[in-house]
């Protein structure tokens, strides 16, 4: 993607108030917006990128979940994983989709993170007490260097368009397996998860989770192409061209991770990351081994950007 | 990667005892090698002192006597080693270039952690054979542990009291060593490492672990064994869930790996008080108990099989199931409420059989007819 396509695939807040609280919006950092169609004007003449939004244009809109976690109340076993409400799958599965994300206070940042991770057309609109917040990570979004590096995966998914193949994608997105959404089995791939077939019958995707570990285990760990370790709710992105990668990493816990280690596949002895309020971060602790990088994140907050590369 | 990496697989095959399932792959990665003699089991295999002392603990007020704490540990350490002075037994232990860690357990708060005395003790006779204070590290893995118990106030200045993580959270990994950990994935969890603490693998020499005697839920009973295994290794708590446990073959696996193996080279277990069931926890003395004891040993598995029947007759004696009972009747899956209210009420089939796995790994005796008890009474 290159920088203007970059650009324009960020997130637009979608802001009633009138263009008197413009100082505010500068303060934070934020010159694009989208608002109603009689404010447009007025924004523009303020300094804005605005662009009009009607109710209309709203409602049309699919509305994603608030990013985030949900402590499953109804498990006490000390083991027990937060279930975590993300929205790659949905933006993987119809990449010209429209969205309008619809946020309680606390979630505006990572849902602009994880818009611009996966590059939907989406519409934030928030609680004000997150302007800042917000405004922060449009900045940090804003600044980061274009990048054009084809996605990676690891399996090939058939979208029959169906709600329990959704929850299958969303859950192997939420697993951190990487995979290619396509119209029919593609030969570029050794799996190809088509459900309906003998291998994978429809009655799995029933138990969408079941079915996500049964693919996992069919890929095996050893063969993926991304894992992550010490967290559970952090959910990455991978694009490389075999010579560079790019890896987002989005934090979804709501507390900063330190010490967040990442294996990637392929040689890539240099890199360093680029972490939301933090800035430019070298990586720790590197190695190379087995056709394999494996490096220490310091500490990540909602979102950072890894860029890798094969030259020494 | 610039180092030397021993990878195990420990797998079914020849330590597999006869079990319906098979028991998940577990890899180890470390790249330490083996001391001469591993600290586990040491150089007293099979061997295991318990000294009692009635005047040991008020059991109305919960509370040690550090005078007789004192004493238990001087006769027992002397009964394990042979040596006729205490500061002569630790000798055989520790150096003054050591940097020793002690491993607490502080699961248990209130009622049922490593006791100060002891913990106390064993730092005063460190520093009699000259280790500096700035060569003490008291730890566990989660800091609000070691706070609630609060450790600093029975012991000298400038020990050092530190935890690995803040607290039980999955968001502090900076304490743990990514080149030091057991692979393995057991319930299709997505973070399949559990990693060694770097205060292990990079600072600590010698290690004293000093559990308690607790039932266990998922294990059985937790004693030496499980707190230094799972009190030095991240992300340990995804080994039993939905009434079901590997701690059958991590726990043994766990402690296994080097450098812990090596550098654990004294067994001090605290059961002056012990808690028969809800364990690890002790947040009411309902299921408190007080053997008045304190084993020594370097094997942990030896103390370890003494532990399960410790365990298992106390519950016995309350009328509550066995330890080993694997029926379902009993089973409330993640019904933790019932679990503390009845002792008849499992959460987790348990697997007491971690401590005979231990044996098979070679970090000590289990069979009974192979270990020497040596009681004494003060």
């Amino acid at each position: 993607m290159n920088l203007l396509l970059w650009l324009a695939a960020l997130p637009c807040l979608y802001w009633t108030p009138a263009v008197d609280s413009a100082p505010r919006l500068k303060a934070a950092g934020i010159d694009r917006l989208c608002v109603p169609p009689a404010r447009a004007e007025q924004w523009r003449q303020a300094g804005f990128a605005a662009v009009g939004l009607s109710e209309a244009d709203l409602a049309v809109r699919d509305t994603p979940l608030a990013p985030g976690i949900r402590v499953r109340a109804d498990r006490a076993s000390a083991t027990r994983s937060p279930w975590v409400d993300a929205n790659g799958w949905r933006f993987l599965r119809d990449p010209a989709g429209q969205y309008a994300y619809d946020l309680p206070a606390g979630r505006a940042a990572l849902a602009a993170a994880e818009a611009a991770v996966y590059g939907a057309d989406a519409v934030l609109r928030i609680d004000p007490a997150d302007l800042e917040s917000l405004g922060a990570m449009m900045v940090f979004l804003a600044q980061l260097p274009a990048n054009d590096l084809p996605d990676v995966a690891d399996l090939a998914v058939v979208d029959d368009g169906s709600a329990p193949l959704g929850e299958v994608l969303n859950l192997l997105v939420r697993r951190n397996l990487l995979i290619r959404i396509v119209k029919a089995p593609s030969p570029d791939f050794g799996i190809n998860v088509k459900l309906g077939t003998k291998e994978y019958p429809l009655r799995e995707a029933g138990e969408p989770s079941a079915l996500a570990l049964k693919i996992r285990r069919q890929l095996t760990d050893e063969q993926r192409a991304l894992r992550v370790f010490g967290s559970e709710v952090v959910i990455g992105r991978l694009a490389s061209d075999g010579s560079r990668a790019r890896l987002h990493l989005l934090n979804y816990g709501g507390r900063e991770i330190e010490g967040l280690r990442i294996h990637v596949r392929g040689s890539f002895p240099r890199g360093e990351a680029l972490v939301a309020g933090q800035g430019r971060v070298g990586l720790e602790e590197r190695a190379v081994v087995n056709g394999a990088t494996e490096f220490t994140v310091p500490r990540l907050g909602l979102y950072g950007v890894v860029d890798l590369s094969a030259l020494e | 990667m610039d180092r030397r990496s021993f990878v195990r697989l420990l797998a079914a095959a020849p330590l597999a005892p006869a079990l319906p399932e098979a028991l998940p792959k577990l890899k180890v990665v470390s790249a330490y090698a083996p001391a001469a003699v591993p600290g586990m089991p040491g150089p007293y295999p099979g061997r295991v002192v318990s000294v009692r002392s009635e005047k040991s603990v008020d059991t109305t007020s919960n509370a040690a006597n550090a005078d007789v704490v004192r004493e238990m540990m001087a006769r027992g350490l002397c009964a394990l080693t042979g040596e006729r002075t205490a500061p002569q037994a630790w000798r055989r232990f520790f150096a003054p270039s050591d940097v020793v860690g002690i491993k607490v357990n502080c699961g248990g708060h209130p009622n049922v952690v490593s006791s100060y005395e002891i913990v106390a003790e064993a730092v005063r006779q460190l520093m009699a054979l000259g280790i500096p204070t700035t060569q003490i590290y008291v730890y566990e893995r989660f800091q609000n542990q070691l706070d609630e118990v609060n450790y600093a106030p029975h012991l000298p200045e400038g020990v050092t009291i530190v935890a690995a993580e803040t607290a039980n959270r999955r968001a502090d990994n900076r304490g743990y060593d990514p080149a030091t950990y057991v692979e393995a994935d057991l319930f299709g969890e997505e973070d399949t490492r559990s990693n060694m603490m770097r205060l292990v693998t990079q600072k600590l020499t010698k290690i004293i672990n000093i559990p308690n005697v607790k039932d266990h839920g998922a294990t059985g009973a937790t004693g030496c064994l499980k707190n230094i295994a799972y009190g030095s290794f991240s992300n340990v708590a995804r080994t039993h869930y939905r009434g079901k446990s590997h701690t059958y073959s991590f726990v043994g696996t766990l402690a296994s790996v080097e450098p812990l193996r090596s550098r654990t080279v004294l067994q001090i277990m605290d059961g002056l008080r012990g808690v028969w069931h809800g364990g690890p926890f002790a947040r009411t003395r309902r299921y408190v108990f007080y053997p008045k004891r304190i084993f020594f040993g370097t094997d942990p598995v030896a103390i370890d099989r003494q532990l399960l029947d410790i365990i298992d007759d106390e519950r016995k004696a309350h009328g509550a199931i066995s330890i080993y009972d694997r029926s379902p009747q009993y089973l409330k899956v993640d019904d933790g409420a019932a679990r503390d209210a009845d002792p008849n009420v499992n959460i987790i089939i348990r697997e007491p059989g971690h401590v005979e796995y231990a044996a098979r790994l070679g970090l000590g005796v289990a069979d009974l007819a192979r270990i020497k008890v040596q009681d004494i009474e003060v």
